[in-house]
């Protein structure tokens, strides 16, 4: 690692002009910039250390909206009951992430910001990767092995998947990002906070230099409730998504009237499927149309080398997803 | 006396590893160390053209950069395959070739560990690179050393072809196993201090001895100048037998700087720089007549070798030991890849090898519409099926019986995915486990005291196994003391010789000598006795005195407690160094174990075959939805002669079925093909099971006599749980699903 300046301001304004200086990074929970810092792919000169920010601690459950500090704890919120029972898809892919010691460590801003864990990002000795070196190639379509990338949202630059769970259910939930930075506040939408790789796979997030992520918000509506995350995973726990999805469902009566799918371990950038919520709309829920539902959620997915598997997995998880929600919708588990 | 052996006693040194009071070798810090880390190549296989060091001797507490042209000569000793005392024949570091992804190129030494890890990484190399391929190329084997000879890597009894042609049914299939790596907890680590021409190097190892053999030699120092120390390891399965680069190096660095120097290797580079199991392919022709009764049974094993050592690990010497047939052929064959030598790990010959022959069988009662377990019974045997000598105890069907009886076979329905649990997709699976018994020269000194306390040394190993507490109760047991009185002291090179700690040989043979060592203590102390004027025993013919469980015991029914006769001699104290020599070890045998080497007597000798042998079953759920393999029950019943100790036998036993379910559903090195470099070479996608993962393990330990292998009836267990578990679990998968998956890992999207 290098040597590096350590920072911790007291208040937002120094916290952003320590920020927005070159070189420097922000650091919340660590658990992700401190291990790319011992691997040598971040080298930054300076590290923001945000967590003596305390406005932005906590978690609240209000009636028309969820709101999370950018500092609050996977674990503080993984383990909330009420949260539970009111969003259980908001705990469950926190629960489901990473391990324990790393939950109480990990806060959420960090959490949506995570990087891809594609091995040739991760380890300098491989010369190509535009994510890390821009414009020296990709070593994942250079023959390596793909069958952990992104079959949706790719370019022919990066195929690197966003492995994170958690953003999968704010992207389906129309959850909402709150920053500060060197230009004012602003509120971003959180289907646009990350940015698909394209030609430029080093550019991830909208976020300018500076802008530091005070909270997050999700809206209150009723296929909050009857939601439900599922992770298919090669290990019960401590495992990254295989394949996931995070939905939910309105019912009225019979009809499917609301529903939401975001999915996991299968797509560059926290991924809504939208056609696939249209399709099922205003249908009945049962196994066959669950099924379909996730068939038209993977319809434009290329597969690469070894990750054909995903389309078939992909599918069958966000179906086994929607039957469990459709069982809570009904009151039952 | 309370019984001390065949009991469960808690380890005598679990309270100093648990308050962190166990001296790990990395835990030693001689004055004025410094610290070493390796850059290692990102080539696999070309020369180095040229090495640019100046930024990384310009970093703050570099202190210096060693390269192949400044580091100080050692003389290159052999790998172990060759006979050496390496854990490769190649020594990186001597000249500007390189073989495998990973290997050391420069060797930083530092003021603190992070300056040195940072000089490390701001080195860079230029190369002329070749084309490289990490995986064996199977069509590209050769069979290991002699032909011809049962004994050797090839056997032949009967006609395998005929036998397959008489067969009802037969089958011809291929099982592949991929390359796993290390992972155990207590890195790689170690620390050379040099004082002159005197060297101390702390290290974890399985065989203090030969390290201290072959740093001499590599040095040209003389035994006695070299001290070797290693007290505690925290776990080496095989990682830590012979000496491995990292240790040359920083032996090297050492003298070079000029003070002492402590190596931690990093996790990635723990895949580079030691050996690992290599990957293989086995091959299988069986035959059966319509009762399931093998008529041919033929068993060709690929294994992957690098490109400077032959690495043997016979695994169908023990797949032929299994089953009887008329007819049979087995063939070791090897194939060249471009790593660094792989060895062992947990039941080297074993694991890959009954993968494919569980599975195997699994299939052929499956085509019979026979019981798996029934299938095993009507091939059972109580002769080695090719050497033609009984086994010294074989207890494999009561295993079957027992496990059956715990796990409720019986509730099987023999169809393919006719068992369900809600969303899950349900399957029962068997298989065989055994281990071969080796046998292994030892010597072992045991001194002991009148006031009732014992001191057993030996330049064994407890690699955390419990080794400390099993010869702290043999001990105890023979000499009538409890086990807290008996103070084990092992892992030092110059204490008497012990064999390596592999191949679930310690407890038996290292064991056997303590044994021995304690009898001596009782004729020692009967001599003494039987001389007095006065006593119990005061003129009794010593050689009529015997002492049983510390009991010394006179012809006539006299007899006087060994700790009271001894506080009765003048002494007060006696000492005796005890020997483990089997019949069956030859000459050679014995002096290979004590210059450093493995001189097994095992498994079969000119009268016995000796193997442990144990079931297993195991239930295997999938999920329709997510097609997630996962494992609510193992079971596994176990034969292996005495067990000494109920406690770390089962621990044993119960972390090998532990792995043994990584190895059927996690891990796995995976690789990157064009550049020749392995791609999860760390445990965050390394997998292996996590606490959510291991429900419920349910281990029996049979009783079971066996007169023939050691005074102690001990067979090993160290290996024995790993070796059905994988087979056990394919085979349950495809109990659960019809799907026959001959490789490792199964994972999830093989079942989409
Ligand atoms: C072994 C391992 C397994 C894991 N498994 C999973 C898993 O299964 N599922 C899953 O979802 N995640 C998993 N993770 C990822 C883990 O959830 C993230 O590392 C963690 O959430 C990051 O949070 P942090 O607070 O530690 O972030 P940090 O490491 O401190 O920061 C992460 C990034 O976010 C930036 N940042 C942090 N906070 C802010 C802010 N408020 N404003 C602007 N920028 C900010 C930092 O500059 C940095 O770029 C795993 C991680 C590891 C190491
Ligand atoms: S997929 Fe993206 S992150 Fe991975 S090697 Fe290619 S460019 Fe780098």
């Amino acid at each position: 690692m290098r040597n590096f300046d350590y920072h911790r301001p007291a208040d937002m304004s120094a916290a952003i002009d320590a920020a927005r200086a070159e070189g420097a990074e922000i650091l919340a929970g660590g658990t992700l910039m401190v291990d790319l810092m011992k691997i040598g792919v971040r080298e930054p000169d300076a590290l923001v250390d945000i967590t003596g920010l305390a406005d932005l601690e906590g978690h609240d459950i209000g009636m028309d909206r969820i709101r999370f500090g950018a500092l609050a704890r996977m674990a503080d919120v993984a383990d909330d009951q009420t949260l539970k029972t009111a969003a259980p898809v908001l705990t469950e892919s926190l629960w489901k992430a990473a391990s324990p010691q790393l939950r109480q460590a990990a806060r959420l801003g960090g959490n949506i910001l995570q990087q891809t864990r594609c091995p040739y990002f991760r380890d300098t000795a491989y010369s190509q990767c535009n994510k890390r070196a821009p414009g020296s190639g990709c070593a994942a379509l250079d023959g390596g092995k793909t069958n952990l990338h992104a079959i949706l949202g790719g370019s022919d630059d990066c195929v690197a998947m966003y492995p994170g769970d958690w953003a999968q259910a704010l992207i389906a939930f129309d959850a909402e990002v709150h920053t500060q930075g060197p230009g004012g506040t602003r509120t971003i939408s959180f289907a646009d906070l990350h940015v698909m790789p394209g030609d430029t796979p080093q550019i991830e997030t909208i976020l300018e230099p500076g802008e530091i992520v005070k909270h997050i918000t999700v809206p209150v509506i009723p296929a909050l409730k009857a939601s439900h995350y599922l992770k298919a995973r090669d290990r019960e726990s401590y495992a990254f998504a295989s394949a996931s999805a995070a939905v939910g469902l309105e019912m009225e009566g019979e009809t499917v009237r609301d529903v939401r799918i975001g999915l996991g371990g299968v797509a560059a950038v926290p991924w809504r499927a939208r056609q696939a919520e249209e399709h099922l709309k205003g249908k009945s829920l049962t196994e066959e149309t669950a099924r379909e539902t996730g068939r038209i959620a993977f319809a434009d997915a290329s597969p690469l080398e070894g990750s054909e598997y995903k389309i078939k997995l992909g599918a069958d998880v966000v179906a086994g997803a929607l039957m469990t929600a459709h069982a809570r919708s009904q009151g039952g588990e | 006396m309370a019984q001390t052996l065949n009991t469960a006693v808690s380890r005598t040194d679990a309270p100093r590893k648990v308050t962190g009071t166990a001296t790990y070798a990395a835990d030693v810090i001689p004055a004025g160390m410094l610290h070493g880390a390796l850059a290692t190549s990102s080539i696999a296989v070309g020369t180095l053209t040229g090495l640019d060091t100046s930024a990384a001797e310009a970093e703050p507490g570099v202190v210096a950069v060693y390269t192949h042209e400044n580091l100080p000569d050692y003389k290159s000793v052999k790998g172990f395959y060759a006979g050496g005392p390496g854990s490769a024949s190649f020594w990186p570091m001597e000249g500007t070739e390189i073989k495998y992804a990973g290997q050391p190129i420069a060797y930083v030494v530092a003021e603190t560990a992070a300056a040195a890890r940072r000089g490390a990484q701001l080195i860079t190399a230029d190369y002329d690179s070749r084309p490289a391929d990490v995986h064996m190329d199977p069509a590209d084997s050769f069979v290991i050393g002699a032909t011809g000879d049962s004994k050797g890597m090839v056997a032949t009894k009967g006609d395998v072809p005929k036998g397959l042609a008489e067969a009802a049914q037969t089958l011809d299939v291929e099982y592949t196993t991929p390359f796993q790596h290390h992972n155990p907890m207590e890195m790689f680590a170690s620390t050379a201090e040099w004082r002159g021409d005197r060297l101390t190097v702390w290290m974890p190892s399985q065989s203090v001895r030969t390290l201290r053999l072959g740093i001499a030699k590599a040095f040209g120092l003389p035994e006695t100048s070299v001290r070797v120390i290693s007290p505690f390891v925290g776990g080496a399965f095989g990682s830590k037998a012979g000496i491995t680069p990292y240790a040359m190096l920083t032996i090297a660095a050492a003298k070079a700087v000029g003070a002492p120097v402590r190596l931690i290797v990093t996790r990635p580079q723990m895949y580079t720089v030691a050996t690992f199991r290599p990957e293989s392919v086995q091959r299988f022709r069986l035959g059966a007549d319509e009762t399931g009764k093998l008529t041919a049974f033929e068993h060709i094993e690929i294994a992957q070798t690098s490109q400077f050592d032959v690495v043997t690990n016979p695994g169908t010497h023990i797949t032929r030991a299994m089953y009887a047939s008329p007819n049979i052929h087995t063939e070791q064959r090897v194939a060249r890849s471009d790593t660094n030598t792989g060895g062992f790990m947990r039941a080297p010959n074993e694991m890959q090898t009954f993968f494919g022959l569980e599975q195997a069988m699994d299939e052929l009662a499956h085509k019979l519409g026979i019981d798996p377990v029934e299938m095993r019974r009507v091939n059972d045997t109580d002769r080695h099926p090719v050497e033609d000598v009984p086994f010294s105890s074989r207890s494999l069907m009561e295993c079957y019986d027992s496990v059956s009886d715990t796990f409720g076979w019986a509730d099987r329905t023999a169809e393919v995915g006719s068992m369900t649990d809600g969303d899950w997709l349900v399957g029962y699976g068997c298989a065989t486990a055994t281990y071969p018994t080796n046998i292994l020269a030892s010597n072992a000194r045991v001194r002991m005291r009148g006031t009732g306390h014992a001191y057993i040394e030996l330049a064994a190993h407890d690699v955390g196994t419990g080794s400390y507490t099993i010869f702290a109760q043999i001990a105890a047991a023979r000499l009538g003391l409890p086990v807290e009185a008996c103070d084990v002291v092992m892992g030092h090179g110059d204490m008497p010789v012990a064999p390596l700690a592999g191949g679930s040989g310690t407890a038996a043979s290292a064991g056997s000598a303590v044994h021995d060592a304690c009898l001596r203590i009782g004729r020692l102390v009967a001599a003494e006795v039987s001389r007095q004027p006065e006593g119990p025993l005061a003129g009794v013919s010593a050689d009529r005195i015997t002492l049983e469980d510390g009991v010394l015991r006179g012809p006539d029914g006299h007899s006087q407690s060994l700790v009271e006769a001894l506080a009765s001699t003048a002494t007060t104290e006696v000492e005796a160094v005890g020997e483990f020599r089997h019949p069956a070890l030859t000459d050679k045998l014995i002096r290979a174990t004590f210059s450093g080497g493995y001189g097994t007597a095992g498994p079969v000798t000119p009268e016995c075959a000796m193997f442990a042998f144990g079931a297993e079953m195991a239930e295997v759920h999938i999920n329709r939805w997510t097609h997630e393999i996962r494992v609510p029950r193992a079971h596994g019943a176990f034969a292996a002669g005495t067990i000494l100790n109920r406690k770390t036998a089962h621990s044993q036993l119960m972390g090998g079925m532990v792995w043994g379910i990584g190895s059927a559903l996690h891990e796995v090195t995976e690789v990157d093909k064009p550049r020749a470099r392995y791609l999860n070479a760390n445990i965050a996608e390394y997998l292996v099971p996590v606490n959510a993962d291991i429900r419920e393990i349910r281990v029996e330990m049979l009783e079971e006599r066996d007169d023939y292998v050691n005074p102690l009836g001990v067979k090993g267990i160290g290996e024995l749980g790993i070796v059905g578990t994988a087979a056990a679990i394919a085979n349950a998968v495809h109990h659960a699903t019809g799907r026959r998956l001959r490789h490792l890992p199964i994972r999830m999207s093989d079942l989409v």
